[in-house]
């Protein structure tokens, strides 16, 4: 069926709840619910199999109408479901929780309870998740009426869940990863109860990188904010500015020529193949197989020179302008980006061949970490990890947006869902990668690269969705007219995969714990703008006398 | 030999200063193959002597819940096991120091004194990262001694003695490596397993639990025990070279049989991923015990029934 | 099932020149489209600030001395200029372009602030500076 009767059947399941249905844009739907049936109305949608949970923004509406507002969005391909609920800004802001019927919703809710101050009821654990411990009780950096000097930091106030400095706590030792470690590359905290070597619980604080990025963008203008949001993360920048040019495009209701956007693409093909040869590199350090790490990124040099022949930086590449792009591909490109990619592509099949065969890499990967399809579906799982389940989780694939339409992109999938799973697809990704880069400059369409854009962009919300390396990334943008916007709402893709470390780390050994980390590709930059604790049912006290005789019992068996 | 002597011997040269030096110099050259395999350039000449000389200069921090007397001990105590089974190796290719008929076991016991050490010093920091990597070290020791020791056993029944430099005399004329491949291979995995080398540096995985047993440790301590570290590794080369790569006579044949079995571990060492716990000692404890007890047997079996 | 999948390039790797370059005695130069420093003409410039406005970090200032006689003096922060080059964009009379020669940016001394402009422009503005002792501890 097509986009027009996939939202007439999002609108016919959610008639008994609906107070006002809109259709502000040809792909999205907008139902009005109240906090009293938000349950019921995301239950038919979960049962109904009408796509999946992507993102949910909170914003203050204002002072003048006294209103917050929680949009929860459903996905399902091209079309966009919002349920949307009102509720006011001074007295009771409750809403009820939804982490029980889709558990990746809890990052989410905990992340809009805290910068706009809404109150989730029933959730399991209600502590921040991004902002920091010592930031004042009742304030809401989101809300309109925020000033800074509010924000000053309370004294001595911390999470009192934090275990002191000791050996063992109660029952439990706990082994902590980060905020400083040599396993992560960007700052987070992980805490893992191990029982001798096995993990039994798993908890996490993230935050520590968090910049106010989104309260930031309200007091800029909208092409200031372009390289404000390019600087949200280091190696998937491009798709951010991709996401906001073209939200910011579709606002203003202006067509970019399709040279711009072929080479919007082209930009984004290649930043795809830095991101997986960094993660592999990552991913091999973290095994222990520092051969393997120094070579993918030696070669990634390659790419980030090509980058900066043609964009002119090796990071951060402001390649987009608001209508278009600054850079232009010659001839003389062409042929320079084609001889990197010969080289790249011989490359990247040799790291296939060794991922796949080596067996001494295989007995870190192969079985470590499977998430089965069904997992997939229910943790919520988005970009490469969930297409090694075999969910095709893909926005190039389901939704196809800029220069897709014409050059379409294959996904790739597996099925095993391991980590040796995940390995295998982002390297199969960088090939077909390769592929539609050559596509593209070989068909290359005339044109001019940008086209003018007005400085006061029309009120109006949109919601732009690109596929970064990491999966799918979902911007919410919201204009009120003015040269700065109203509210730009970012969700990563990162933050819907840190289930799946939590999840399956109890049970593991702590070695492969940071290999899980590194498999689900996390970028810390982009998500901080998250706390479970899962429990094995055997816990029990042990002496560093027992847990000696336990190593020595260990090697016998 | 007379007090002079021996006091020059033992403490300058070969063992004592000459052995620290060169322990660095090998060091050095580990890091410089392992750069160079991948593509790299590698430290300069002077480097481990530069981070020793670092070391030494910087603030030691003793953490509360730590014994101060064992903190400051072990490391002593794990040096001078190091540099007294030095003692009984040849280390030069000259005569050992001392030798008495049995100062095989002498030696491969102060040896594992230093792991032993570095295990307690990893219990006594009770830091967390600490306690899992000393637990990690302690394990992994009790899984390459018995087959590294085997290994140097199968040279030592065909040499009829357990006495270093009498297997050293008669592997001069026997190259033991032709008559038992299967020993060498296990003696040269025991020691890499020995040394936590990867891919059996588990007890001290920079990217799971920062570095091991010794996280707590900075300046003197660190620098001592790693002093200790290049030491084992020089006696370990020393000895594999001896038994099995046809004795050492020389100054030359030990810089050039040592520097071989140098750069065969270095290759194994990039060629491979790190090895979780379990995994180390479950494929070692097995394979490894089981192939160089064969190899034991048959080497009794051929002594008793002459063919 | 293979071991040692990758010992063809540790062997190749041990007889090849490394990846490493040795800088400082080899400097590889950035290719021609580097974004490096900011470079102004004062002679085509109208003084139109278009510039100025949309610069995400602040880091350009225009100070007009006589706009009539098109005596302008550009005020720039190298310290928070990020190197998007959207003043390069926005400038409809080129005045503005991005170094590729100039990219090592390490200074020892805090002086990041440059003032672009004719010289003689320069001279009379910063001597309008100077006597302010306040003002000198701008930039």
């Amino acid at each position: 069926m097509n986009t027009k009767q996939n939202l007439e059947k999002a609108e016919w399941l959610l008639a008994n709840w609906n107070k006002e249905t809109t259709y502000p844009e040809a792909d999205r739907l907008d139902v009005l619910v109240t906090a009293e049936d938000l349950r019921s109305a995301v239950t038919t949608l979960h049962d109904a199999k009408w796509g999946y949970l992507s993102a949910i923004t909170g914003l203050d509406l204002g002072v003048e109408s006294g209103q917050l507002e929680a949009l929860y969005h459903f996905c399902n391909g091209p079309a966009i479901t919002t349920l949307k609920v009102h509720l006011p800004r001074v007295g009771d802001a409750s809403l009820p929780t939804i982490e029980d019927i889709i558990p990746s919703a809890t990052f989410f809710e905990r992340e809009m309870s805290e910068t706009v101050g809404f109150q989730i009821t029933g959730a399991k654990s209600m502590d921040r998740l991004f902002i920091s411990d010592d930031w004042p009780e009742g304030v809401y950096p989101l809300r309109a009426d925020f000033k800074i000097e509010q924000a000053a930091p309370v004294e001595g106030r911390y999470v009192d869940e934090i275990p002191e400095e000791g050996v063992v706590r109660g029952n439990t030792f706990v082994v902590p990863i980060g905020p400083q470690h040599p396993a992560l590359k960007e700052p987070g905290h992980f805490e893992f109860t191990v029982d001798g070597e096995v993990v039994t619980a798993a908890r996490m604080r993230l935050g520590y990188a968090h910049r106010g990025i989104e309260k930031a963008a309200e007091s800029r203008n909208w092409i200031q904010n372009l390289y404000l949001f390019e600087r949200v993360c280091g190696i998937c920048s491009h798709v951010h500015t991709m996401a906001y040019a073209a939200g910011v495009e579709k606002l203003a209701q202006v067509e970019v020529p399709m040279r711009a956007q072929a080479i919007r693409q082209i930009v984004a093909g290649l930043e795809r193949i830095h991101s997986h040869l960094l993660w592999l590199g990552v991913a091999a350090h973290e095994a222990g197989f520092d051969t393997l790490f120094m070579y993918s990124w030696r070669d990634r040099e390659t790419v980030m020179n090509l980058l900066e022949q043609i964009t002119g930086n090796r990071v951060n590449y402001s390649a987009n302008v608001l209508g278009g792009v600054k850079c232009d591909i010659g001839l003389e490109q062409a042929k320079v980006i084609k001889e990197g990619l010969d080289f790249l592509e011989v490359r990247i099949r040799h790291y296939l061949e060794v991922v796949t065969t080596d067996a001494m890499f295989l007995n870190r990967t192969r079985g470590v970490g499977t998430i089965t399809r069904v997992e997939a579906e229910r943790f919520g799982l988005l970009g490469p990890t969930a297409r090694a389940s075999g969910l095709v989780r893909d926005v190039r694939v389901e939704a196809p947006y800029g220069a897709y339409t014409r050059f379409p992109i294959s996904a790739v999938t597996a099925t095993n869902g391991d980590l040796e799973a995940r390995c295998e697809v982002r390297l199969n990704e960088l090939l077909v990668s390769c592929f539609a880069i050559r596509t593209l400059i070989d068909n290359l369409p005339e044109g001019p690269l940008t086209v003018k854009m007005p400085r006061k962009i029309p009120a109006g919300e949109t919601i732009s969705r690109v596929e970064a390396p990491r999966g799918e990334l979902f911007y919410y943008i919201k204009s009120g007219g003015g040269e700065n916007p109203l509210r730009i709402h970012v969700r990563t893709p990162s933050l819907c995969n840190w289930v799946s470390v939590l999840e399956k780390a109890v049970g593991r050994q702590l070695a492969d714990v940071p290999m899980l980390i590194a498999g689900m590709d996390p970028c810390f930059s982009c998500n901080d703008r998250v706390v479970t604790v899962k429990h094995s049912n055997d816990q029990k006290t042990w002496s560093w006398k027992q847990l000696r005789e336990y190593g020595i019992e260990y090697y016998k068996r | 030999m007379n007090t002079f002597t021996s006091f020059v011997s033992i403490l300058i040269f070969p063992a004592g200063l000459t052995l620290v030096f060169t322990g660095m110099f090998y060091e050095w050259i580990d890091r410089k193959l392992v750069a160079r395999f991948q593509n790299r350039v590698g430290p300069r000449w002077f480097q481990p002597f530069a981070d020793m000389v670092k070391l030494f200069a910087k603030e030691q921090i003793t953490p509360g819940l730590a014994n101060p007397f064992l903190f400051f001990g072990l490391p002593v105590v794990a040096i001078a096991g190091a540099l007294t089974s030095a003692l009984y190796v040849p280390l030069m290719g000259l005569n050992p120091v001392h030798s008495f008929p049995g100062d095989l076991i002498v030696a491969i016991y102060l040896l594992s004194l230093l792991t032993m050490c570095i295990g307690l010093a990893g219990w006594n920091t009770s830091g967390r990262f600490s306690l899992v990597g000393a637990t990690r070290a302690l394990t992994q020791m009790f899984a390459y001694e018995a087959p590294f020791l085997l290994a140097l056993l199968g040279p030592a029944l065909a040499a009829g003695s357990w006495q270093i430099s009498e297997v050293n005399r008669f592997a001069q004329t026997h190259w033991i490596i032709i008559t038992q491949p299967v020993g060498f291979i296990v003696a040269l995995i025991g020691l890499m397993g020995k040394l936590e080398l990867p891919p059996f540096d588990s007890p001290e995985a920079e990217t799971e639990i920062v570095a091991g047993a010794l996280t707590e440790y900075s300046g003197r301590g660190l620098a001592i025990f790693k002093i200790g570290k290049s030491i084992e590794l020089i006696v370990g080369i020393t000895l594999v070279s001896a038994f099995y790569l046809g004795g050492l006579n020389g100054v030359l044949p030990f810089l050039l049989k040592t520097i071989v079995v140098l750069l065969l571990m270095t290759v194994l060492q990039t060629l491979l991923t790190r090895l979780r716990i379990d995994q180390t000692v479950g494929l070692w404890w097995r394979f490894g015990t089981i192939l160089v007890l064969a190899q034991i047997m048959l080497i009794v079996f051929l002594r008793s029934y002459p063919l | 099932m293979k071991f040692g999948t990758m010992l063809k390039d540790i062997v190749e790797s041990f007889f090849k020149k490394t990846a490493t370059q040795m800088y400082p005695e080899e400097k590889i130069a950035p290719p021609e489209r580097y974004r490096g420093e900011l470079m102004y003409d004062p002679k085509a410039c109208t003084g139109c600030c278009l510039c100025t406005k949309d610069c995400p970090s602040k880091a350009i200032e225009l100070v007009i001395l006589d706009r009539a006689a098109k005596r302008f003096v550009l005020k720039y922060h190298r310290d928070r200029c990020v190197y998007c080059g959207q003043c390069v964009v926005n400038c409809k009379f080129k005045c503005m372009g991005m170094s590729n020669k100039d990219w090592e940016h390490a200074v020892l001394k805090k002086d990041f602030t440059v003032y672009f402009g004719k010289d003689e422009d320069v001279a009379q503005f910063l001597a309008s500076l100077a006597p302010t002792p306040a003002e000198s501890t701008n930039g």
